[in-house]
């Protein structure tokens, strides 16, 4: 393969892992700027979706039913979180949450595993294999479905937060919690509505990306942390989010193309670390003199 | 020079700071002898805490100036601007409620003492007499106070009144030349404001500089000798009690316009 | 005073106690599960001082471990150094990393601090199973020779549970030192209120960064140590399982005790044995994830119930008693 098609193809990895993060990163955000919890939990719904759709598929149900399945049973475990765990914490600091979230996130990683084993699952891709050849590289239809979907899910939430009453409602929560309350919004609703909405899109992520990387018990904690870093990254705003996923997508195709495949991972974590160390200076307030 | 009994402790310039283009301080000048009291009143958001904490360097100004001692202390840290002889105390207490109250007499005393971790880790000898004299001093902050008898009370044990004593037991830990009390009679009963008023003069008898904000006028009137006027962050009059008392503005700011 | 003396003869007791176990234990492999027990002490000791006195969320704590556990096994198995040299080697590096990430990153808010250790965790869990040809990839790194000083080999679990204890022991003791000095009152006070802090002269970047680093270089030496009692190291021992293991502990030992941590991690090696003892037949594959799950449903059930944690709940409970019963001073 030319330096061209190479670029193309690192370039199209980059943009599927990047609109995946860019919705894993809403996730996050959603769930963050409403309750101030930082859900560890979160790449664990991605998991979960793509676990859920083998399990039942494999159970002999067709791909679109275990799929839907496995986004019904991945919101009601995420509901279920905030309900039987989130909720009942006494002494809510970020430190418990932190501590809860990660221990949660352990055990349904850990369940998975005693129920599935350690082996990687993958579900069969939904348009058939056929590879489309785009200047020497190789597109499958599902990543065009990824990237679209994810295209999709975004404009669609960027069209029921500004548009829509509850929509409203929500970002004025997140702006202003004590305000929001005194108005009469029932912000216990809200904060279960947003768990299970990122469980939901966590495990739409999961599903679709199943095909093309394999899923398994220990995806994840990466994946959610990478979406954690699109989030951080993006200011926890939308479109913050979705331009520092894509970012860190193509940052991660070509440090793995060009670089090194083993340390792909590492890539978008350093950069957080970068990121988060370059924010200190740039912090207003913190600057002085000495 | 800058220990005669008569000069200027502390000459504040222009001072303004910003919060989300809300002006809290606007060019704010005054100066405060050295030994003397001065007050700074003013209706609720004027700008009383603010000015405190920019001159404490927990909010850096805008611009402006403050000279201490003859050094423009203005934007320097926090840590840094206590350790120049600068101590406060807070008008909701912020007392370290984990420690006793003794404890949090000797935490303020850190500035003048300098075990380093090693030294504190391994109990040296060097360490053992400096927390026996950090202790002590602790003792006696809280005797000036009248709080040494409930030295080993944990913070959350004390009534407010005693809380805001802490504080400034505390603050004198520091063994500052310049004292800024933010309303410590907030809160008080009257036997606890006598007594206060009390303590204030005896830290003036031993030549301490104090800028005391308060709300309660009877206590502002009795003590200070020169009194400051802020309203929506901008110094509005100046002079003894009774000049300020009649000026016509401080009067309108009070009352609101008519 | 008289309290003073009743808590050193306390000490005096739980010195000799743990001095005689591996007597009372020898030839069972209770002795080796007290080793283990002193490490996760160790660990867990630094890590709750960082979270509950400092208020840091550093989630680095297994990373600085391994950190110290790599430098001066690679160091002692390529034979750069003698063990013991190794030990002080991985201390000084561990420190630098831990000096480079706090410096900047403790002057953010508590979850940015948590988010980037936590990626610092994963860096460096993939980057030592990358690095090959000198960790031994994801096979680990073998070889790595017993500790010895000045020609005494440490062999076996009675060796090693002296010196492990030794250091447990050590931390703890320089750890309360510490919380009872200027330094601790610094701790504490910018946990408390920070404004307060700085305003009573606490440099509050530099004390943070005290602590942050201090505990990494205890949690370095800890995981020095533990490399040559198992004269291996692999990347999964020092990654996402540990952490929750010392969540496990931190949160059991709870806030109110400097040795909290110690019942800790007793609590934490019990379950974990009569886990494996009884539920050997049961559960397929006992790997440290699987652990994770019963870990886990422990951490919520004490954050939910018991938010001063167990030992922190019964200690107030022994308190409530004693009061009732009228001998309370």
């Amino acid at each position: 393969m030319d330096l061209l098609s190479q670029t193309i193809q690192y370039a199209v990895s980059g943009v599927t892992g990047g609109s995946i993060y860019a919705v894993i990163g809403i996730c996050w955000s959603l769930v963050y700027l409403i309750t101030r919890v930082l859900n560890f939990a979160t790449g664990e719904f991605v998991m979960l979706g793509g676990m859920l759709t083998w399990a039942f598929s494999s159970m002999g149900f067709g791909i679109l039913p275990s799929a839907f399945l496995a986004v019904a049973c991945t919101v009601a475990i995420s509901m279920l979180l905030e309900r039987l765990v989130i909720r009942p914490i006494r002494l809510p600091t970020e430190m418990t949450y932190m501590m809860i979230t990660i221990a949660s996130a352990s055990v349904i990683k850990g369940l998975v595993l005693l129920q599935w084993g350690s082996e990687s699952r993958r579900i069969e891709p939904f348009f058939g294999t056929g590879v489309i050849h785009i200047l020497g590289a190789g597109v499958t239809p599902q990543v065009i479905c990824v990237v679209v979907l994810m295209a999709l899910i975004t404009f669609g939430l960027h069209l029921f937060l500004n548009h829509t009453l509850l929509g409203t409602a929500l970002r004025a929560s997140a702006v202003n919690l004590t305000g929001a309350r005194l108005i009469g919004i029932d912000i216990g609703r809200f904060r279960l509505f947003c768990f299970g909405l990122a469980g939901g899109l966590g495990a739409i992520t999961g599903i679709v990306t199943a095909p093309i990387t394999f899923t398994g018990y220990e995806i994840g904690l990466l994946t959610g942390l990478k979406g954690l870093v699109a989030a951080i990254a993006g200011g926890w705003s939308m479109a913050g989010t979705v331009v520092a996923g894509l970012a860190l997508g193509l940052l991660e195709g070509f440090g793995a193309g060009f670089i090194a495949s083993g340390l792909k991972d590492v890539f978008a974590l350093v950069v957080m670390i970068l990121f988060l160390i370059v924010r200190t200076i740039t912090i207003p307030g913190i600057k002085r003199r000495t | 020079m800058a220990n005669q009994p008569d000069s200027v402790q502390i000459n504040v310039q222009g001072l303004s700071r910003s919060f989300a283009g809300i002006r809290a301080l606007s060019l704010v000048s005054f100066s405060v002898k050295r030994g003397t009291i001065m007050s700074l009143i003013g209706p609720n958001g004027a700008g009383k805490s603010t000015l405190i904490n920019v001159i404490t360097g927990v909010h850096a100004p805008n611009s402006g100036r403050i000279h201490f001692d003859g050094e423009d202390i203005a934007g320097l840290s926090a840590h840094v601007i206590a350790s120049k002889g600068i101590a406060r105390t807070f008008q909701l207490e912020e007392l370290f409620g984990s420690m006793t109250v003794l404890e949090n007499a000797m935490t303020g005393c850190y500035g003048r003492s300098k075990s380093g971790v090693i030294a504190s880790g391994f109990r040296f000898p060097s360490t053992r007499r400096e927390e026996e004299r950090v202790r002590k001093e602790g003792m006696d902050g809280l005797a000036m106070v009248g709080l040494d008898a409930k030295a080993t009370e944990p913070i959350s044990r004390l009534p407010l009144g005693e809380r805001k004593l802490v504080g400034i037991a505390r603050a004198l830990c520091m063994k500052p030349s310049f004292l800024m009390l933010d309303e410590p009679a907030g809160g008080l009963a009257a036997h606890e404001v006598n007594r206060l008023v009390d303590l204030i003069h005896v830290l003036l008898g031993q030549g301490l500089t104090i800028l005391l904000v308060e709300h309660n006028m009877p206590f502002v009137m009795s003590l200070s000798e020169k009194i400051i006027v802020l309203d929506a962050g901008v110094k509005i009059a100046e002079g003894s009690p009774d000049e300020v008392r009649n000026n016509e503005r401080v009067v309108k700011a009070y009352l609101g316009e008519e | 005073m008289k309290s003073n003396r009743r808590f050193h003869l306390l000490w005096v007791f739980v010195v000799a106690g743990l001095a005689l176990v591996p007597f009372v234990t020898s030839g069972t492999y209770i002795t080796g599960v007290m080793c283990f027990v002193a490490f996760y002490a160790t660990l867990a000791c630094g890590m709750a001082l960082l979270l509950h006195q400092a208020g840091l969320f550093s989630l680095a704590h297994p990373t600085f471990f391994g950190l110290g556990a790599y430098t001066a096994g690679i160091l002692a198995a390529r034979d750069l150094l003698p063990p013991w040299a190794g030990i002080i080697a991985a201390a000084l590096v561990v420190a630098i990393v831990a000096y480079v990430i706090g410096a900047p990153l403790l002057r953010l808010s508590g979850y940015y601090l948590a988010c980037a250790t936590f990626g610092l965790l994963f860096i460096v869990e993939i980057t030592l199973g990358q690095l090959g040809p000198i960790t031994g990839g994801h096979d680990g790194l073998m070889d790595i020779p017993p500790l010895s000083f000045f020609g005494f080999t440490l062999q076996g679990d009675f060796h090693y549970y002296y010196v492990a204890w030794g250091l447990c022991l050590g931390c703890l003791w320089f750890f309360s030192n510490i919380m009872n000095s200027r330094i601790g009152r610094a701790i504490k006070a910018q946990h408390d209120s920070e404004t307060a802090a700085s305003c009573v002269g606490i440099n509050v970047p530099r004390c943070k960064l005290h602590v942050f680093v201090l505990t990494a270089v205890t949690a370095s030496m800890a995981g020095s140590l533990y490399c040559f009692y198992l004269e291996f190291a692999a990347p999964s021992m020092f990654g996402f399982p540990l952490l929750v293991e010392l969540f496990t502990i931190v949160v059991i030992g709870g806030a109110a005790t400097l040795y909290g941590p110690i019942l800790g991690s007793i609590a934490l090696m019990s379950i974990r044995e009569a886990i494996h003892v009884h539920l050997k037949g049961v559960l397929p594959k006992m790997t440290a994830e699987v652990d994770a799950v019963f870990f886990g449903v422990l951490i919520v059930a004490i954050l939910i119930f018991m938010p001063e944690g167990l030992v922190g709940t019964l200690d107030r409970l022994a308190h409530a008693g004693r009061r009732f019963l009228g001998k309370s001073t």
